[in-house]
């Protein structure tokens, strides 16, 4: 009974639930910018290697219109819409014509784009880091910590986002013809589903959620042409352990993920916390190859 | 058309009539060489007769240190038009060779090999992230090559690993920690190292935890994060307790991260907070913003014409950085000590060049014995001030600033001369 008082004791209890806290909400932007990646591949097989670097170009497109407007709300929403078309564009013109071809080719083109949009901002920009001022500046108290309100507010936007999207596929017409594309390509296509089309408006919405992701969270870090790389590998690792091409699991394995190596945190050395994710990547790929957070019942 | 040429009369006098014979282009090939030997030194310099010193350089132009990688290379380029401008050095131009490493250790090893054995390059200026200096520092031993490093702050590059072939004209951190240990101490007993967790990072949270004891402070904790981490937020809300002061180590869009996160959780604001220069550096201050207001910081080199830094060569240094920078950067940035120390390394080589008549590789030890000790004066190739590169461990201390952040600019609060943060030798060359 005392050693069980004792551990209760060692438990701090206080950091436990501020790590929660930062791990739902690095969870969620996770989960955004995921979502459009585990989109992608599962609609139309394609591992989008240039999605980090569409992440960072939504920054850099809501810094001009930032600076250009003063409104935070309008960097966000025009520079989701303006990097949809750029994603539209960009499948129309690199990766419609690969389609039914090795899906070693669109790995490395996407991963030339990715190349090349890196090197065209660091070229227009140049190396000095860009800031977005967060719209909301305010704090509250958690524990011996001041927290920030936007920290919250980039959970609820991410939520409100991805949950726009689910209702959007779930009773949208071309929310519809997603779903159909990604059960039987052949068989949409019969039916008179357009179904290049599908695949642009679907690589379309996944670059605009992580263009919105990009500016939502360049309050937080500042904007810069690598930002990408940073969150490229990490979503690419919650797409595998959610199951490729699973929105509902990606979300859930972002959140898992992400709380995992908060609580690690609390024990191990910070830097050691960030192996954990690797170590359930590994786990996943060895023993449940199609994913965590897939059921396998038929 | 482009046969024509050959009816004309002049072709066939010259090539259908058997007019070039061996003996007429001897005759006119000695009559060139003659009157070219005729001609003044000075004359085929000038019209680049003279072949030039081929000066390799690493830099990150992509990947993760391409932003540091891309104000280095204006330094390197501002000095060596400043050198061809006036003459060369001993009548001969510089040729920069620059190699783009990607960030990559793997990638920095292959560039270096092929600009030894497919370049030629007469020796090396350059280096940026400390992991890639660290990696290529025994090719260039192999090669007998010469090595400047010009931005690489690692401690071991000129202590445990260094070599008779590189040297660092700059500063490092044991020095800065000598020089800012004694003001840290009185800011407050007990410090929080957070640090980026690499080469670099750690041999600098070293050099400080042993500095700050030495002055009678206390280390009650370090944070190492690692490099190019987006959300430090669940490694900084670990940091709490009874210290005074919270101590960074960061460079790049790192330091904007940890200063926006440490200040959003309130920890700049609860502790006093101080840390390495490079957090505050010019490309950053912009995004950081007034986030970082109060911040106390060391650096080599700070674009302000404050205390020794109020000098016309500065002046001019500045002035001419800031125009090549704008021409990289919409925004305009001020230049910052990568820019400083790479003009300032081509700059010692030149020195190096003049005082040991190097020619090339074969001159390798006669150009590394003049730079061991060499004096490098305050003026226009070194307008941070004057140092010196110690014959021991060929490791330059130069003055250092101590400054304070706040309105988005620097402000001088106290120099510390170079001789005043001497760190002993801890370089052996025969190991």
């Amino acid at each position: 009974m005392h050693a069980v008082s004792q551990l209760f004791h060692a438990i701090p209890f206080d950091l436990l639930f501020i790590q929660t806290v930062n791990g739902v909400v690095t969870g969620m932007i996770l989960a955004l910018i995921a979502s459009g990646l585990t989109l992608i591949f599962g609609i139309m097989d394609v591992v989008n290697f240039a999605h980090g670097e569409l992440f960072m170009l939504g920054a850099y497109l809501g810094f001009v219109i930032f600076v250009t407007t003063g409104s935070f709300w309008l960097a966000l929403i025009g520079a989701s819409l303006i990097i949809a078309i750029l994603g539209a564009a960009m499948q129309i013109v690199t990766l419609r014509p690969l389609i039914g071809r090795d899906p070693l080719n669109t790995i490395l083109v996407t991963f030339g784009i990715s190349l090349v949009l890196q090197n065209y901002a660091l070229w227009q920009f140049g190396p000095v880091v860009r800031k977005i001022p967060e719209p909301v500046d305010r704090y509250f108290t958690l524990f011996y910590l001041q927290y920030p309100w936007y920290r919250i507010l980039i959970a609820v936007l991410s939520a409100a986002i991805i949950a726009g999207f689910y209702l959007f596929l779930k009773y949208g017409k071309f929310g519809v013809w997603i779903r159909a594309t990604a059960q039987d390509r052949i068989m949409a296509q019969a039916m008179g589903i357009p179904v290049p089309w599908v695949f642009t408006g679907v690589f379309a919405i996944g670059a605009a959620m992580a263009g919105a992701s990009g500016v939502l969270f360049a309050p937080m870090v500042g904007v810069s042409h690598t930002m990408g790389l940073d969150w490229i590998l990490k979503a690419f690792i919650v797409v595998v352990v959610g199951g490729m091409g699973n929105l509902a699991g990606s979300i859930v394995a972002a959140i898992f993920i992400s709380l995992l190596e908060a609580y690690s945190s609390v024990w191990l050395d910070p830097s050691q916390a960030v192996i954990v994710s690797f170590v359930v990547l590994i786990l996943t790929l060895l023993f449940r190859p199609t994913g965590l957070f897939v059921s396998t019942s038929k | 058309m482009s046969e024509k040429w050959k009816q004309e009369k002049w072709a066939e006098d010259i090539w259908y009539r058997g007019k070039v014979t061996r003996r007429s282009i001897v005759g006119w090939g000695g009559g060139a060489i003659g009157a070219m030997m005729l001609v003044p030194a000075p004359w085929r310099a000038a019209f680049g007769a003279e072949k030039a010193y081929k000066i390799g350089s690493e830099q990150p132009l992509s990947g993760p240190g391409a932003a540091g990688g891309k104000t280095a290379v204006v330094g390197l380029q501002m000095a060596a038009d400043r050198i061809n401008g006036s003459g060369g050095v001993n009548g001969r131009p510089i040729e920069l060779v620059i190699a783009d490493d990607e960030s990559s250790p793997a990638v920095a090893r292959q560039k270096t090999e092929k600009l030894v054995s497919e370049d030629n390059i007469d020796l090396h200026v350059g280096g940026f992230l400390s992991n890639i200096c660290l990696a290529c520092m025994p090719v260039w031993e192999d090669a007998k090559i010469v090595n400047i490093i010009s931005v690489c702050l690692d401690t071991t590059l000129t202590t445990s690993k260094c070599n008779r072939y590189s040297f660092r004209p700059y500063d490092y951190a044991p020095a800065q920690a000598v020089a800012f240990a004694p003001t840290l101490t009185k800011m407050g007993k007990k410090w929080h190292v957070a640090f980026t967790d690499y080469s670099w990072g750690q041999s600098t949270r070293d050099a400080y935890i042993n500095e700050i004891k030495k002055n009678g402070g206390e280390i009650v904790g370090t944070t190492g994060i690692p490099l190019g981490t987006p959300d430090m937020t669940p490694f900084l809300s670990k940091i709490s307790g009874d210290f005074d002061g919270l101590f960074g180590i960061f460079f790049g869009k790192d330091g904007v991260t940890l200063v926006t996160q440490a200040y959003d959780l309130g920890l700049t604001k609860k502790y006093k907070f101080a840390g390495d220069g490079s957090i505050s550096e010019s490309t950053n201050l912009i995004a950081i913003g007034n986030k970082i207001d109060g911040f106390i910081g060391i650096n080599r080199y700070i674009p302000v014409f404050q205390g020794p830094l109020d000098t016309p060569y500065h002046h001019k240094f500045f002035d001419e950085a800031k125009a090549r920078l704008l021409k990289i950067d919409p925004s305009g940035p001020l230049p910052d000590k990568y820019v400083q120390s790479n003009y300032e390394a081509i700059n010692c080589v030149k020195l190096g060049i003049e005082k040991s008549k190097f020619q090339g590789r074969a001159d390798t030890m006669k150009l590394i014995e003049a730079l061991e000790g060499l004096v490098m004066k305050a003026g226009e190739d070194f307008p941070q001030g004057d140092k010196v590169l110690r014959k021991e461990d060929h490791q330059a201390f130069p003055q250092e600033f101590i400054f304070e952040v706040s309105g988005g600019t620097y402000h001088l609060k106290e120099t510390v001369p170079g001789d005043k943060t001497m760190a002993p030798p801890a370089c052996n060359f025969s190991a």
